[in-house]
């Protein structure tokens, strides 16, 4: 009797807990998108003071970031997985894998506090920079902290690749690379690709890091491809207003419909990076 | 129950330890083949030599280093000690690389594994680079045909292989193994878990096979070796104990060791009695 | 030929993956180190400097504190949750289940934060506090410790579970002597990763549960604390205070420590299991 009791209550309590969760979160915002429409997620300015409320800066910030970080991580990473499990001995593994713990177990605050220290004047000196403060420093950055995601599920997906596939390849005369490239990489496509979905989420809602060398500066860069300057991504922006911003007022209920926004763009990644692959298990 | 393996007269002694015939070419030469795993003996001092063509049936109780024997042939297995010898060249030597070796002694395994292509790209996966390019529909049929595969496929060569049945499956495999022309066929239990229809289908492909390259089949199934002819190995504990035409073998084996396994698998198969 | 070549050029792409996490943690080392004076641990609450020569001992159990609640509030609801999708929950409401908390995985913390500010801050007017912010933590950890217990319950082979049953034990019975037995170790690992968690997070306690300057000792469920990550963020944009950044150092090395402490404890518990396993 006890233990059923436990279990309707938290099983009520969670349920509650979620429903509050979307209940407050569509409910902060929706005055917002009541006052302003649709139309502020794709004008450009950003300025709480005169009541102008533009995501475009910060969204184009956030969608440079993620694009820098995976451009670095996603080979580094892949490479990573394919040289732990396909290349090196048994005997090296445990290496590998306490880096990959090393580089995921450090909390986002010391990654900027390393990117300020480290990261910020390496970019002032060779590239001739103001401070820094750029969306190249938050995609290196985020790249770093998405490393261990992406190598521990293809890692993953790579051991998963049944041992028949490689006999059979390797029977029929096919050397390393061309296992590789015909047998084991398309195989375990369908991990590798949720694991780069799975890290975009990660690398979207990641905050302090990114807060600290982004430079938080409404703008979108100009040109668009100027990754050099100062700008905005939607979690550095909610981070640095969140505090200033009075109960109730319209920039608190911005905010709230940024987080909103960001909610929903991680949602659908992690939809998309888990549905395919339950398919794949059942058929 | 007069069962054949317990016939032993010596008026057949002479003719279970027949040897290939002087006149063919021997293609491949296995002397003094060991292999340990984890401190346990698989293999030990093994010699056997395969004719220029003609099948070889290897049976033997399980355990007994039959699949060990065949991937060390073809060269999954890389640390034994003694030496394999195919077409006078030492196979640890293999001028064109380990790779190249595989390609020359083709291994098809107990289960088949088909990739998730269509049936036209599984029979050419071996196939790469440059040779890719041409136009291998030729090939394609000819590898189908000799597997016994084409009449059931030929409509649906770009359909996805994994749609076909285990035992369409497992010659679509032969086939595969067959594109990269290996001079030598080796199969594992290729037909331990099929129909008999599938069985009947995969031995006539076998003896095809046999009339240009050596074939060697492990099996368990006493009336396949029966069969399939050509000669037969018997192995227990990871060496060859006795060898000899597959008929002879079967009927007047000399080893105690061969007499009980038969006796064994008699009892398993009573359709074996009556022959 | 191209098989080195292709060997090279992948082995030449992963050394960043080995480089850079112990590059960051030499420097991490080289920085903190000399920080750490008598000083450090104290709770001295200095008036002067900032926070930046101040102790961190009270950012310290700020922090713990937070993280160590949050993971006590969280883990009966985690157990709760499993027993019921192992005991009653049908495939259906099971797959619901697995879909609802991976997806509140993937919610990014700051997210959560937000939704703290709004409920347990003002809405319920409990101000910026240790009871918020442990709240706000157990939300974000508890699809993580609900999907690991989850796990550890399924690795309990399904013959004894169908032994006890068939003997008519009560599912509790079960739980109690047949699941406890052989799920509390991986639970404990699931556990002791989720503190592990708890105490890298910055940004969900940054607006509902801290303050920079002057908590000390959490006296209070609805008082503010300190925490080391905070302290860290804080201090990390006075960059051109000698002091403070000196001070950002080491807290981040204790910090470190402290994640490390805990993963360390758990990886531990995981191979004793998988040893007996």
């Amino acid at each position: 009797m006890l233990l059923r009791s436990w279990i309707t209550f938290s099983v009520i309590f969670s349920l509650a807990l979620v429903l509050i969760f979307v209940g407050f979160l569509v409910s902060a915002s929706l005055p917002f998108f009541l006052d302003y429409g649709l139309s502020p997620i794709v004008s450009s300015e950003w300025y709480p003071y005169e009541d102008l409320y533009g995501f475009l800066p910060a969204l184009v910030g956030s969608a440079w970031a993620i694009v820098i970080a995976l451009a670095i991580a996603l080979p580094c990473g892949l490479a990573a997985a394919i040289v732990s499990v396909e290349i090196l001995p048994q005997r090296y593994h445990g290496l590998i894998n306490l880096c990959i713990d090393i580089l995921a177990g450090i909390p986002s605050v010391v990654y900027g506090l390393l990117g300020i220290a480290l990261l910020l004047p390496w970019l002032k000196n060779n590239l001739d920079l103001l401070s820094g403060h750029s969306l190249l420093a938050a995609g290196l950055l985020l790249a770093v902290m998405i490393l261990p995601t992406i190598t521990r599920l293809s890692q993953d997906a790579l051991r998963d690749v049944d041992n028949s596939y490689r006999e059979a390849a390797s029977s029929l005369g096919l050397d390393w690379s061309q296992r590789l490239f015909s047998v084991l990489l398309p195989q375990a496509w369908p991990g590798i690709r949720s694991a780069s979905l799975l890290a975009t989420g990660r690398g979207l809602g990641e905050t302090i890091a990114v807060m600290l060398v982004v430079g938080s500066i409404d703008r979108i860069p100009e040109p668009w491809y100027n990754l050099l300057a100062p700008a905005q991504t939607i979690t550095s922006r909610i981070g640095r207003e969140m505090g200033e911003a009075s109960v109730g007022s319209s920039q608190w209920s911005a905010l709230m419909a940024c987080g909103l926004v960001l909610t929903l763009c991680v949602m659908l990644l992690s939809i998309l990076a888990h549905a395919p692959r339950k398919r794949l298990a059942r058929g | 129950m007069d069962s054949p393996a317990l016939i032993a007269t010596a008026d057949n002694i002479e003719n279970t330890l027949s040897q290939p015939t002087p006149s063919q070419k021997i293609r491949v030469e296995v002397s003094e083949l060991s292999l340990k795993r984890a401190g346990r003996v698989i293999l030990n001092k093994l010699n056997l030599s395969l004719a220029d063509t003609g099948i070889t049936a290897v049976i033997g109780p399980s355990g007994a280093g039959k699949s060990s024997l065949l991937r060390c042939m073809n060269g999954l297995i890389k640390d034994w000690q003694g030496e394999i010898i195919v077409d006078g060249v030492a196979s640890k030597h293999w001028p064109a690389g380990e790779d190249a070796l595989r390609q020359h002694i083709g291994l098809i395994a107990q289960k088949p594994t088909v990739f998730p292509c269509s049936i036209a790209d599984n029979v050419l996966f071996g196939i790469r680079g440059k040779k890719r390019r041409h136009d291998n529909s030729q090939l394609i049929e000819s590898c189908l045909k000799q597997a016994a595969l084409w009449d059931e496929v030929s409509d649906r060569l770009n359909h996805d292989a994994q749609t076909l049945s285990i035992g369409q499956q497992q010659r679509l495999c032969i086939a595969r193994a067959l594109a990269v022309k290996p001079a030598v066929i080796l199969l594992d239990e290729p037909t331990a878990s099929l129909d008999p229809r599938s069985k009947n289908k995969i031995e006539a492909s076998l003896h095809g096979l046999a009339k240009t390259m050596p074939v060697v089949v492990v099996t368990h199934d006493l009336d396949q070796v029966r069969r399939l002819g050509g000669q037969a190995f018997f192995m227990c504990d990871g060496t060859l104990i006795e060898q000899g035409d597959s008929e002879t073998l079967l009927n007047t084996p000399q080893r105690i060791e061969t007499r009980e396994f038969f006796q064994w698998s008699v009892c398993d198969c009573p359709s074996d009695a009556d022959k | 030929m191209a098989n080195r070549f292709t060997q090279a050029l992948l082995i030449a792409l992963a050394l960043p993956a080995i480089a850079v996490p112990l590059a960051c943690l030499l420097y991490l080392l080289m920085r903190g180190l000399p920080g750490f004076d008598s000083n450090l641990f104290s709770l001295n609450l200095g008036e002067s400097g900032f926070g930046s020569s101040q102790g961190i001992m009270a950012q310290v159990i700020g922090s713990l504190a937070l993280s160590i609640l949050s993971c006590l509030l969280a883990l009966p609801l985690a157990i709760g949750l499993s027993l019921y999708s192992r005991l009653y929950a049908g495939p259906r409401s099971n797959s619901v289940m697995q879909h609802v908390l991976t997806t509140f995985q993937s919610i990014p913390p700051l997210v959560y934060g937000l939704c703290g500010l709004v409920v347990f801050v003002h809405l319920l007017g409990w101000g910026i506090s240790l009871a918020a912010g442990a709240i706000v933590l157990a939300m974000i950890i508890l699809p993580v410790l609900t999907l690991n217990t989850i796990h550890a319950l399924e690795r309990v082979p399904s013959d004894y579970t169908d032994a006890a049953r068939a003997l008519g034990m009560s599912p509790s019975r079960v739980v109690w002597h047949v699941w406890r037995p052989r799920a509390w170790r991986s639970l404990l690992t699931g556990l002791f990763l989720a503190v592990a968690r708890t105490l890298s997070e910055t940004a969900p306690i940054l607006f509902t549960a801290t303050v920079f300057s002057g908590a000390s000792w959490p006296n209070s469920l609805f008082a503010p604390v300190t925490s080391l990550q905070t302290h860290i963020f804080y201090l990390a944009q006075e960059a051109v205070d000698e002091n403070a950044v000196a001070r950002a150092w080491s807290s981040a090395l204790v910090l470190v420590t402290l994640v490390a402490m805990f993963s360390l404890i758990a990886h531990l518990l995981n191979r004793r299991r998988s040893h007996h396993g």
